[in-house]
């Protein structure tokens, strides 16, 4: 309080002051620093597309093949997540019928969508309590990004949905999203997983497991 | 860890922000250094462990609104969660008076988090195995329900957090005051969150219990109902007797923890596990009153 005060005595009523200075904004909006070096305005807009989305696809790639373990940290982006939630919610929506007789019980298209954000924003915010060293952001966009083994599993098991169904295909099913699980899961710890302090790791690792392993449930479950 | 250094609190309490602590240990240091040379090897020492270890002194004066006022609730490792869990299902594989010394001195609400969200996905997907189970030599298509998830979402919630609530008002009010004051202020009323974090981690029997439950077989369910709600409710007892027994009330708490321990676990198994035999839809809602 104090120092407010003091900061509007320093402005006498009368005199304005004159207000100027330089309009350089220093660039918080750009991704990396590279692009600052040439200007972005007189580009086509295909290489800016292009450029971001080669931005989304080499992070996939890198969490196909978690490698590299801070390619995913460095410059977070909700493109991916944003893209992989709403494919995946688009997909396994049920029918939007209210009586189980003739809906298929599936969730609603609100109902994954929520469960994906809210999901990752509390396994993030867990992993913020447990004491780790990582913003939040960050962590919702690798959680985000490490979806894409399920997604992957949602359109194999998609595609195995339109012949006729047996008990083998239910298996195949059953067994693709189990190794998309276990893929996103060992993902997904190669690059939070160093976060955290030593003997914590498993309460952190914990609620990934669970969080993937119920969006893989979800791909086994749906049906129509 | 369980009785955090009460000296080491107190030294800091007056710089909130973190950036200042370090700042204000390094400017003492070296007044320590110049001016008060005799004593440089104790005092020198002396903040360096505090310096190291930040996470530790947290608990002081965080606003209730930061991050950082619930790390002291999430201060947990593993071994010891799992330590906790053990001893919710098998008291008698830690000590004695483990309650007094560990949950009650630092309880944390990672346990009870995770144990009840673990426990809502268990039966939402084992209620679905079950009902796939009931349905497989009938003609008709099954088609697996999300919405069981919400429902047990809600049950859980409200049992997990309402009736720890309830029993820490039974007993801070009905607790006779004819014992000696400062025996009465240590060990009697436990605090709201320990008890939180006793009721969190009683839960867990019934994940395993939940995923046996899918076996549609009557009387296994039952046995398996009681049994769960015999071993956590005995376990929640045990614990919580040094407190009880000092209520007026003691036998209607100890009823209405059994009890309620019951309805939890026969609501969860007819509601979603239970195929009823003579009617199709005989619906028995789980409502639990705290």
């Amino acid at each position: 309080m104090a120092t407010f005060d003091s900061k509007y005595d320093m402005y006498p009523a009368g005199d304005v002051g004159v207000i100027e200075g330089e309009m350089n904004i220093p660039g918080q909006g750009v991704p990396s620093g590279d692009t600052m070096e040439f200007n972005t305005l007189d580009e086509p807009i295909k290489e800016t597309f292009l450029r971001d989305l080669r931005a989304v696809g080499n992070k996939f790639y890198h969490v196909l093949i978690p490698r590299e373990k801070t390619s995913l940290l460095k410059e977070w982006d909700l493109w991916g997540p944003l893209l992989l939630c709403t494919f995946m919610a688009t997909i396994l929506q049920g029918s939007s019928e209210p009586t189980s007789k003739t809906g298929d019980g599936g969730p609603e298209f609100a109902e994954v969508f929520v469960l994906v954000w809210i999901g990752a924003a509390i396994v993030t915010f867990n992993s913020k309590l447990l004491g780790g060293n990582m913003s939040f952001f960050q962590s919702v966009c690798v959680l985000g990004y490490c979806l894409f083994p399920i997604a992957l599993a949602l359109v194999i098991c998609r595609v195995i949905l339109f012949s006729t169904q047996n008990t083998f295909l239910f298996f195949l099913r059953f067994v693709i999203s189990m190794v998309a699980f276990i893929w996103a899961t060992f993902a997904a710890t190669k690059f939070l997983g160093d976060s955290q302090p030593e003997g914590k790791k498993g309460l952190a690792v914990y609620p990934i497991c669970l969080f993937y392993f119920i969006l893989s449930w979800l791909v086994v479950s749906h049906t129509a | 860890m369980s009785n955090v250094n009460t000296g080491e609190l107190l030294d800091f309490q007056d710089y909130s922000p973190e950036h200042n602590r370090t700042a204000r240990i390094d400017v003492e240091a070296v007044h320590t250094n110049q001016y008060n040379n005799s004593n440089t090897s104790y005092d020198y020492v002396e903040p360096k462990p505090v310096v190291e270890d930040d996470p530790p002194p947290k608990s002081g004066n965080h606003n209730f609104w930061t991050i950082e006022y619930y790390q002291k609730y999430f201060d947990v490792h593993t071994d010891e969660v799992v330590e906790r869990i053990i001893s919710s299902v098998l008291p008698q594989k830690v000590s004695r008076n483990y309650f007094d010394e560990r949950i009650k001195g630092k309880p944390d609400l990672y346990g009870p988090i995770w144990v009840s969200v673990t426990l809502i996905f268990t039966i939402a997907v084992s209620g679905n195995i079950a009902s796939y189970l009931q349905n497989a030599n009938k003609a008709i298509h099954w088609k697996y329900d999300f919405h069981l998830m919400s429902y047990a979402a809600t049950a859980i919630s409200c049992y997990v957090w309402l009736v720890p609530l309830a029993l820490w008002a039974a007993l801070k009010w009905t607790i006779t005051p004819d014992e000696d004051q400062i025996e009465t202020q240590a060990s009697a009323s436990p605090t709201m969150m320990s008890l939180f974090c006793l009721y969190g981690y009683s839960l867990s029997i019934y994940i395993p219990v939940a995923i046996l439950w899918t076996i549609q077989v009557s009387w296994l369910q039952w046995l398996l109902v009681l049994l769960g709600a015999f071993v956590s409710g005995a376990v929640l007892i045990f614990w919580l007797l040094p407190a009880l027994k000092k209520s007026k009330y003691f036998f209607i708490l100890v009823g209405c923890i059994l009890a309620l321990h019951f309805l939890l676990a026969a609501g969860f198994m007819l509601y979603f596990f239970h195929v009823p035999e003579t009617e199709p839809e005989a619906v028995i809602v789980t409502t639990i009153k705290p």
